[in-house]
Order: C-alpha cells, then sequence, then structure tokens
C-alpha cells in the first residue's frame, strides 16, 4: 500500500529559528528515528519522501502547518504522532493525521496573528490605525527580476487591530501562494519607525486558506 | 529561554538559530534541584562547537549526574555580540538562557591556539574577571581541557585548574570535590590546594616560574603541597569508558551533522610532526561488539542516517573489517551509513570501498604530508611513492577521478627540491590517472595539492625546531604555484601568518598572558577566521609589550632547554622525542607501535598496545 497523509505541526519557540530547509532535515530525522512506516525515495542515497503544504518564514510561529508524507503499512495515527514526537525538538509539536483534501497548490491566504508587545499600547495602536488609513503604503520588494515598489496597503484594509492586556494584536489574511504572496515583513519592516523603540513585534501564521478562503484541509 | 531583550537581539543578526537552544535531547533540569551547574564554553561559533565530539561526551556524562547540570556555550559571531553589548545582555548557557556569571564552573576546551581570544572575550561577555587572582570566591571556576591543555603556559593566568589527559574521570572528581569544599564552607584556595592532589589536575597559580636571563625557563617551583610532576589521565578500557547514549542534535547546518563513534584513542604511527600522535599515546581501541552497539544508539536516539567512525587513524582499527561487517547487519536496514573520516594511503583497498558505501561519494583525500622519500621519512609518515601509486590507481580504476592531497611545508631540514617535490607528485598523480586502465573515459582528472605550513607542537619530536619565518614559507608558497605545470593539477596553501600566531602560542610560557590580554583589551579575537585576523595588530601589540615574538616561533631550542611544559608529564619520555629527533635529522624512520615498541614512555599507563602481542 502507498496512502499520502497529512501531519499537522505546530512551530514555536526557538523552533521558529529553524529554516524551512532545516526544518526538511529535522523532520526527516524525527520520522527516521520513530520507524515510522513511510516511502523512502529510491536512489543511491534513499531519503524519506516529504512535503510541506507552505514554507514558513523563519523566525515566525506557525500554528497549523502541515507536512506530506507516503505510508507503506497502516498505523494508528496516535502512536504515529506519540513517536514522531518523541523525535522532534521540544518547540515543535505533531498533533494530528488526516488524509489530505486539498492540493497545496490551492493555497491562497494565509491568516497572521501579530502581537506587539513592549512600548504603550495605545501609541501602538494609534500608530498602526494611522499607517492603515493613509493612502498607501510603498515597500520594496525582492522579486526574481530584481527589487520592485509596490503599495501593500491594499491587502491590509481587512486587518484588525485590538489592544488587549499590555500588547496590540492585528489580524490580517494575506495572499500566500503560488499566484503571489505578500509577507507580513514587509509591513513590520515598513511600520517599524513609526512604533516605539522598545515595541516587538511577534509573527504567528494561523492557518492556511484556499482561493475562496476556505481552510487547508 | 528567550525573553524579550533577546528576542529583538535575535531579530537583528544572522543565524539566530545558533543562539536559542531547543534542540532534541538537549537537557533542562529544575534549577533548584541541581547543586553544581556548569557551563560548557566551546571559544568559537556554534556550529564548529556543535560538530566536535569531546563535547558531546562530556555534556552527557556531567548530566547523567543528578547533582549537576551541564550547559552549552559557544562564542557569539561578531553581530550577535555587537547586540549582546549594546543591549546588556551578558553571555547565556543555551539551555536555561541564565547568564554564564551564574555558574559554578565555567569550561573552556582547549583546541586551538587561535581560539585563545575568544575565551577571554567569552569571559568579559559574561561579565566574569578574565584573571583567575580576580576571582577571589569559590565559584565561577574557570576550567579547561583538551589538546591545548598540554602546554597551557600562555592563557594560565586566566584559568584555575586545567585537565591533563582524558577528562571522563577526573572531571567529575573534581566537581566532586567543590561539592564537598562548598558544602564545608572552604575557600577557592583550599579548594584549588585539594584538586591539585588529583591525578590530571594542575593548578597553575600553585607554581613560580623561573626564568634565566636569556629569557628561557629555569624552572618550575610548586607550592603548597603541589606535586612537581603532573601527570595525564588515562581511561585504559575503552569498552568500559563512558560513551553518550543521545546527542544534541542541531536544528540548523554544522560542520559535521551526523552520529559519532570514537573507534580508537591514540595512534600507532608516531608520525615526529603529529602532537595528538604523542599526547593520546598509549593506542587503546574498542571493542567490535561496544562500537556496534554505541553506533545504533546514537543512530536511535538522534534519528542520525550516517554515522561516523572517528579517531586519530580508524584504519589501524586490527578488527576494522569486522567491524564493517558488523555494522552492515543493521545499518542497511536501518538505511543508515557508514563513513570514515580520513584514509591511510597505505591502507585503501578494492574491499574498503565495497564496504563503505559512503566512500563513493565525491573525491578521494590523502595525506601524504611531503613531497620526497626523504622528507616523509624525517617525518616518520611512512608511506611511500610506490604505495600513493598503487591507492590512486585503484581509486581510478574504479570510478573516482579527484584526488586530494594534503602536504605540509617548512618541515624541519625541507630543501627547495623538497618543496618541489609536491608539485612532481601531484604532477605524477596525474599521469597515473592516465596509466590506470579502467578508468572513467571522458571525465577530467582533477588534483588538489593543499600545502598547510608546518606549526612545531610541545610533546613532539620537533619540539625543538624553529619554525620556518613567514618569509621562508612565503617563498616556498611561491616556489610551489611557480612549478606546476599542469592545469589538470591545483595548488593551494594558506597561513603564514596565522601558523605563525599559532606556533608562539603552542609553545609559549606565562609571560604571554599579558600579550593575550592586551589583545583582548584591543578587540582582537576570532583570529582563526579570516574575516577577523589581523597580523599588523598582533605585530604591534608584541613590539608595544617589548615580546619577541620570534623567540618563541623561530628559535631552535637546545636539547637541554627547560620547557614551559615539562612539569607536565604525558607520558612521553623526552629523552625518547631527543632520540626521535636525532632520528629525524637522519632521515630514519622509526617502526609503528604495532611492529616493535620504541620505548616512548607510554607503557607506564600500563595499558593498550603497551601491553597487547603484537603481530
Amino acid at each position: 500500500m502507498r496512502k499520502e497523509i497529512r501531519i499537522w505541526f505546530s512551530k514555536k519557540g526557538a523552533s521558529r529559528f529553524i529554516s524551512h530547509l532545516n526544518l526538511n532535515r529535522c523532520m526527516s530525522r524525527a520520522i527516521h528515528r520513530a520507524k515510522l512506516p513511510v516511502w523512502y525515495t529510491e536512489g543511491y542515497n534513499p531519503h524519506v519522501f516529504l512535503s510541506f503544504a507552505a514554507p514558513l518564514s523563519l523566525g515566525f510561529e506557525g500554528e497549523r502547518e502541515s507536512m506530506d508524507i507516503r505510508l507503506i503499512e497502516e498505523m494508528p495515527y496516535d502512536l504515529l504522532l506519540e513517536r514522531l514526537n518523541a523525535g522532534l525538538p521540544p518547540d515543535i509539536r505533531a498533533y494530528e493525521v488526516t488524509e489530505p483534501v486539498m492540493k497545496p497548490g490551492e493555497i491562497a491566504f494565509a491568516e497572521y496573528h501579530i502581537v506587539f508587545s513592549g512600548g504603550d499600547p495605545e501609541g501602538t495602536s494609534e500608530a498602526l490605525w494611522r499607517i492603515l488609513h493613509n493612502d498607501a503604503l510603498i515597500v520594496e520588494k525582492k522579486t526574481k527580476k530584481g527589487a520592485q515598489q509596490v503599495d501593500i496597503l491594499p491587502y491590509f484594509k481587512n486587518a484588525g487591530i485590538l489592544v488587549l492586556g499590555g500588547g496590540v494584536m492585528m489580524d490580517v489574511t494575506l495572499p500566500a501562494g503560488s499566484e503571489g504572496s505578500v509577507n507580513p515583513s514587509l509591513f513590520l519592516e515598513a511600520v517599524e519607525p513609526h512604533l516605539g523603540a522598545s515595541v516587538l513585534a511577534k509573527v504567528q501564521r494561523l492557518r492556511l486558506l484556499d482561493r475562496e478562503k476556505r481552510e487547508f484541509r | 529561554m528567550i525573553n524579550s531583550k533577546l528576542e529583538r537581539i535575535l531579530q537583528k543578526v544572522q543565524k539566530p538559530g545558533r543562539y536559542v537552544g531547543g534542540e532534541l535531547n538537549s537537557v533542562v533540569k529544575e534549577k533548584s534541584e541541581v547543586e553544581v551547574r556548569f557551563a560548557f564554553c566551546f571559544p568559537d561559533t556554534y556550529e564548529i562547537g556543535m560538530s566536535h565530539l569531546g563535547i558531546k561526551i562530556l555534556y552527557s556524562l556531567f548530566n547523567e549526574k543528578p547533582y549537576i547540570w551541564c550547559e552549552r556555550v559557544f562564542a557569539p559571531w561578531i553581530d550577535m555580540e555587537a547586540e549582546m553589548q549594546k543591549n546588556g545582555l551578558p553571555l547565556y548557557a543555551l539551555e536555561s538562557g541564565d547568564p554564564v556569571r551564574d555558574f559554578d564552573f565555567i569550561g573552556f576546551t582547549l583546541q586551538y591556539e587561535l581560539s585563545y581570544t575568544n575565551i577571554l572575550q567569552m569571559l568579559k561577555l559574561a561579565g566574569v574577571p578574565v584573571l583567575a587572582k580576580d576571582r577571589k570566591e569559590l565559584f565561577n571556576i574557570v576550567v579547561g581541557g583538551g589538546p591545548c591543555a598540554c602546554n597551557p603556559e600562555p592563557i594560565a593566568d586566566f584559568f584555575d585548574l586545567f585537565f591533563l589527559g582524558d577528562g571522563e574521570e577526573v572531571d567529575l572528581e573534581v566537581i566532586e570535590l567543590y561539592r564537598k569544599c562548598r558544602k564545608a564552607g572552604a575557600s577557592k584556595e583550599e579548594f584549588l590546594r585539594e584538586a591539585a592532589k588529583i591525578e590530571g589536575v594542575y593548578v597553575p597559580s600553585l607554581y613560580d616560574v623561573v626564568y634565566n636571563a636569556d629569557g628561557t625557563v629555569q624552572r618550575y617551583i610548586p607550592k603548597d603541597g603541589a606535586p612537581e610532576k603532573i601527570r595525564k589521565r588515562n581511561c585504559m578500557d575503552l569498552d568500559a569508558m563512558y560513551f553518550p547514549e543521545s546527542f544534541v542534535v542541531p536544528n540548523i547546518d554544522v560542520v559535521f551533522d551526523r552520529a559519532t563513534v570514537e573507534v580508537l584513542r591514540g595512534c600507532i604511527r608516531g608520525c615526529r610532526f603529529c602532537q595528538a600522535g604523542f599526547l593520546y599515546r598509549p593506542f587503546r581501541e574498542k571493542s567490535v561488539e561496544t562500537l556496534s552497539r554505541q553506533a545504533r544508539s546514537l543512530c536511535e536516539t538522534t534519528g542520525y542516517d550516517e554515522v561516523s567512525l572517528s579517531s586519530l587513524s580508524t584504519t589501524d582499527h586490527t578488527k576494522l573489517f569486522e567491524l564493517l561487517d558488523e555494522l552492515h547487519t543493521w545499518t542497511e536496514d536501518s538505511k543508515v551509513s557508514v563513513t570514515l573520516p580520513s584514509l591511510r594511503v597505505d591502507k585503501f583497498s578494492v574491499e574498503l570501498t565495497e564496504k563503505i558505501k559512503s566512500i563513493r561519494k565525491g573525491g578521494l583525500t590523502f595525506a601524504p604530508e611531503a613531497g620526497t622519500q626523504r622528507m616523509r621519512d624525517v617525518i616518520n609518515k611512512n608511506v611511500t611513492e610506490e604505495e600513493l601509486k598503487k591507492t590512486v590507481s585503484i581509486a581510478f580504476n574504479n570510478g573516482w577521478e579527484h584526488i586530494k592531497l594534503y602536504f605540509m611545508i617548512g618541515l624541519p631540514t625541507e630543501t627547495d627540491e623538497d618543496v618541489t617535490g609536491i608539485t612532481e607528485l601531484g604532477h605524477k598523480v596525474v599521469d597515473w590517472y592516465y596509466e590506470a586502465e579502467n578508468r572513467r573515459k571522458g571525465r577530467p582528472v582533477s588534483v588538489t595539492a593543499s600545502a598547510a605550513a608546518f606549526v612545531p607542537k610541545p610533546f613532539t619530536p620537533f619540539q625543538w625546531f624553529g619554525q620556518d619565518t613567514i618569509e621562508t614559507l612565503e617563498h616556498k608558497q611561491k616556489l610551489l604555484k611557480s612549478t606546476v605545470r599542469n592545469r589538470k593539477l591545483t595548488v593551494n596553501y594558506h597561513g603564514a601568518e596565522t601558523s605563525f600566531l599559532e606556533a608562539v602560542f603552542a609553545r609559549g610560557d606565562r609571560r604571554l598572558s599579558a600579550v593575550l590580554l592586551e589583545a583582548h583589551r584591543r578587540g582582537l579575537h576570532f583570529d582563526g577566521w579570516g574575516d577577523c585576523f589581523d597580523f599588523d595588530a598582533w605585530m604591534r601589540i608584541f613590539a608595544d609589550l617589548g615580546v619577541d615574538p620570534a623567540f618563541y616561533a623561530n628559535r631552535t631550542r637546545s636539547f637541554d632547554e627547560v620547557f614551559p611544559w615539562d612539569h607536565l608529564d604525558y607520558g612521553i619520555r623526552k629523552e625518547f622525542l631527543i632520540e626521535e629527533c636525532k632520528r629525524a635529522y637522519r632521515a630514519e624512520t622509526t617502526p609503528n607501535c604495532a611492529e616493535k615498541c620504541s620505548g616512548c614512555g607510554a607503557a607506564c599507563f600500563g595499558g593498550g598496545i603497551c601491553i597487547a602481542k603484537r603481530n
């Protein structure tokens, strides 16, 4: 048998500094260590076949990341998760296994939750509000064709801002897929000069969505 | 462990994964439940330090004791260090994030002379006084071990004690002593005096040095009952010796990212330039069963799919093929590949290539070390041109076309002919490719010859030798380049200036502590890194302090000179080294330990090859 499964995991804390390439190695090692009955590529140096839905930027936390592997034998999913987690760094936790419904190519958007901590929350909130109500927010975007000046403000029109406790939360859904994507770090770099020096922004990617903004499954 | 201050800094530095810990198998304990906290410091970057086997052995060994918590600390790269200083973040340990200044022990591994300034920089970043005499409490005990501990005199002022030899036993004995002394409310001096009684412990502050008028050492005077000679510690039974069941698995790219087992300690060869070959005598090996078990355990706890058989000369293991066969009983099913770090010219065979798949990747590297037979006899390399020809011919006939050869220049008695002998040998290897009948056709052969500058080291037969001056070395480098007459041969060389500085500190004495302190004050560190090394700045320091570096690097010593390391006893008799030195100058070779005992003195440890039956 050969059965494609999708493993859902979170990537937080220290593990958010694991790059995409190294995440691949880290997962391969954990699968290897767990002796999961997975399909290995054939060839001179066989390695675990695995693919990720969408790369997560270095430094971002991921709440619902996914990785596809192929099982060659049935295995209870709770046991699979237990064995896999035993070989992962403590800040990466696999928590659910499903059978893939959508293809990673269908991903079109990502939901982000950005927390601004430190400094004066009211001031931060005001500054963000002002920026979002400007006419444009021009940033330099590096593409294959070189640097481009882009107005990213339209993508942030749906952003919600909330002052809560000692911080400011911002929720925003941004394009993230083969047809173009907008990285929240573009926004953060642009607004940084307008925020207090002690304000620290932390980005979480909550989940991925398809073109109709249905959750990626 | 990531607080908001660190978080902010991490956004501004390259490779933040170096600074956050959180790896699989890293050990996190409850602070209140441990009695002794040990900061294991590697005075170089995370990528270098996490590739080092020694730190992995001792980290696990210490953490097996419930009362000890050992954590890792690496030198932050210059971007991180600048941010830490700007933001008032002191050097911290990766497991807890706690400042290094809160630790009972601050231990450094001494692998390389050019990392000495990093030690001082790390102490400064930790906010711990760099001079041992300024640390008055029984706390923040700064200790060191590793190969450079065989002549720790240039860094003696900064350390409280050094471990000589194998650390597996002596380190724990000292930690246990510290624990007792803390409970008893003893002073730091009392602790150090007691520690000096443990075999393998050297407390530099318990020795006064008297110098002759010409600047050489007259004698070392022990104080407060410290021993006159400090003998290194040796673990004789490698099968019984501690070895970790698991490694911390780095989350980012490091230099060597794989499982590693140490197959043997010491070396039978007695190459006269090689310090490790003398420091780690006698030759001792692990049994096939032990190695297979340890390799398997590492692979199972880490998930690595590659295990390296590491040692000074792995192909000298008496049961190498048996070991490879035993490993193959489980590595194939587990999809684990076995690798060898280096191959001796005279140990390469078709059988070996068949047993180690990984050899098939990329090029092959061999180290003839010198270009002419006379020169190889001087250094006792005991490899002939015939053997090299046989080996590379096997390689060419079996599908390789990239050969890398390692050489040294600046060896004792070396002439221009010996230097050009390197390029000649390189050309011959290219020719042998075209003589190989079963070579893979249609692909270009490439031979690379790399020449390092020789650095004379303590406890070797060349410890008396005055290193070639930078000018002489540069002349030899030019000679190498100018004699290449085939595009299929590439010759490269590196670092006459760094080798000079390495030579100064390798055979330096205590007076060099002042030089290091001044270099540290002027901001020098990461001297082993091309982008940080500032040779002119070093030369200015020597000039400003009135210290002549050539006295240490380029001066040829007489056999009756007292060395700054003569009170340290590695089991190797000085008379033996003198005899070896004389033989070297007569270009006479010495049989290896497996063939015949040459009476080096290591038999005093009563084990290993010294008591084994010879073939």
